[in-house]
């Protein structure tokens, strides 16, 4: 099963990939749209990549509103792929 | 004289297969700096006959921030860069209020559509990015460098393949002269894609001679031309008023005397040297001066074999034998939709050096172009109107005169 620290590694690359963040940015309690910008259209676009990287489906149930922090965002992929096992 | 609704140009912005800005542009043209080059695509086609075309250098526009970026393809970056040059050429470091915004492309970018077609054909519709779909809009370069800009005015942009350039040069001259604006920027991009090279292949319209001497594969109006080169960039340039150049007390660069357009019915690809006629005819009675007033014709010339003989002709027709010509597609290439901006500028260079450039790789005149005084070299000469033509496929053509500023 897929580890939290490899969830917040393969996540991170994705960010920094398609948002061209640094890694100082992504700090756990960075809050997706006020610390690190990213919009509605960004979150769209967030989930495809994310989609991809961890081969699940997160644009059902997904809602930006529940997902403030990085920190959330890992909680919800970790869950997720936990219920895929 | 009342020129209270005069038009002007007070700034130009370019990209160019020379690089970025307008220095670079003229640079390379005046030097006849090559900017052809062999395309690897179009070597492993062995269907496609040509095999060359110009590119805008690799450049990295890391420094358009990123949530402008997004929603730009190359021909949006190139646009930006453009619209930049000219707001700052013009004056301003920011746009001003109400700016205007006129500008088109041929196609949108034919890389993202590969891309998104791509994921279609795989049944991956879910890869579909929304920057996707933000850079293939019709209208994506357009409204991705008004977001970036700040410029709130009015947005719109005309499309018509090779003439798009011009003919937003002359929506923005209308647009001010009728008062929507005051001010505007206008002209046209295009990013390149072996696609286009292709499809003018089938139509027998590229240049295929000289593919292994790519510098001499555009040939307007030689006797040894077989067609075009495809090319890319973004040109644009500031119009406002000239009332309004003088209250901020810029320097006026030109000053653009008429516009005029109309379309060729007979035929989608093959002109018609009456139409063209008709065109440059309507731009001289828009804008009140003879034909022996014009010093200079900079024709759209591509270095097709019937679209140069149908233009030399009419403007035979136009204005008699003692007109100059010149084209400037044996340097640069085709760079279709910008291409009415970009050699637009040129123009405004050569009347600000007072410098007539030559035609690249002119060096035996088809006997079949009427005959006119072909510029075959760098020409210093007194110069106050030029003639500025576009012609697009589908029979859209366009006439713009610009004037030294009196």
């Amino acid at each position: 099963m897929i580890t939290r620290e490899e969830i917040i590694k393969q996540t991170n690359e994705a960010l920094k990939k398609e948002f061209e963040f640094t890694d100082e940015q992504l700090i756990s309690t960075a809050q997706l749209r006020d610390d690190l910008g990213l919009d509605s259209l960004d979150a769209v676009d967030m989930v495809v990549v994310l989609e991809q990287k961890f081969g699940v489906t997160l644009r059902q149930g997904y809602d930006l509103r529940t997902i403030v922090t990085l920190n959330d965002l890992y909680d919800f992929i970790e869950k997720l792929a936990r219920t895929h096992q | 004289m009342d020129d209270s609704n005069t038009v002007v140009i007070t700034g130009m912005g370019a990209v160019s297969p020379y690089g970025a800005g307008v220095a670079a542009l003229w640079e390379g043209l005046s030097s006849r700096k090559n900017c052809i080059h062999t395309v690897k695509e179009l070597e492993d086609l062995p269907m496609v006959n040509t095999k060359v075309a110009a590119t805008v250098p690799e450049t990295d526009y890391s420094f358009i921030p990123r949530k402008h970026r997004r929603s730009m393809s190359r021909m949006g970056l190139y646009a930006y860069c453009a619209a930049q040059e000219a707001l700052r050429h013009a004056g301003y470091e920011t746009a001003p209020e109400k700016l205007g915004f006129f500008m088109g492309s041929t196609l949108n970018s034919i890389s993202v559509w590969m891309e998104l077609a791509g994921y279609s054909q795989g049944a991956h519709l879910e890869l579909i990015k929304t920057s996707d779909f933000l850079q293939i809009m019709n209208h994506s370069p357009l409204a991705a460098v008004c977001q970036a800009l700040k410029i709130n005015g009015p947005a719109m942009g005309g499309s018509e393949a090779c003439a798009t350039g011009l003919m937003n040069i002359g929506l923005g001259y209308m647009a001010i002269r009728q008062g929507l604006v005051e001010q505007a920027i206008c002209g046209g991009t295009e990013e390149y894609h072996p696609m286009f090279s292709a499809c003018f292949d089938i139509m027998q319209a590229t240049s295929k001679n000289s593919n292994d001497n790519p510098a001499a594969a555009c040939r307007p109006f030689d006797a040894s031309r077989t067609g075009l080169v495809v090319s890319e960039g973004c040109g644009l340039v500031f119009m406002e008023t000239k009332k309004s150049a003088q209250q901020r007390g810029v320097p006026i660069l030109a000053e653009v005397l008429g516009f005029y357009a109309n379309t060729d019915t007979d035929n989608m690809a093959y002109p018609s040297a009456e139409t063209l006629r008709k065109c440059m005819a309507g731009a001289l009675e828009a804008a009140h001066i003879k034909a022996e007033e014009v010093n200079l014709l900079n024709a759209h010339a591509t270095g097709t074999v019937a679209g140069d003989i149908a233009e030399t002709q009419a403007a035979h027709a136009v204005f008699g034998p003692s007109l100059k010509i010149n084209s400037l597609k044996g340097h640069l290439g085709h760079t279709m939709g910008a291409s009415g901006c970009l050699e637009s500028i040129a123009c405004v260079n050569m009347l600000t050096a007072q410098q007539i450039l030559p035609t690249n790789n002119l060096t035996q005149v088809d006997e079949r172009c009427a005959p006119l005084h072909y510029q075959t070299q760098v020409s210093n000469t007194p110069l106050n109107i030029i003639m500025k033509n576009s012609f697009a496929i589908g029979g859209n053509n366009c006439s713009l005169l610009f004037r030294r500023p009196q």
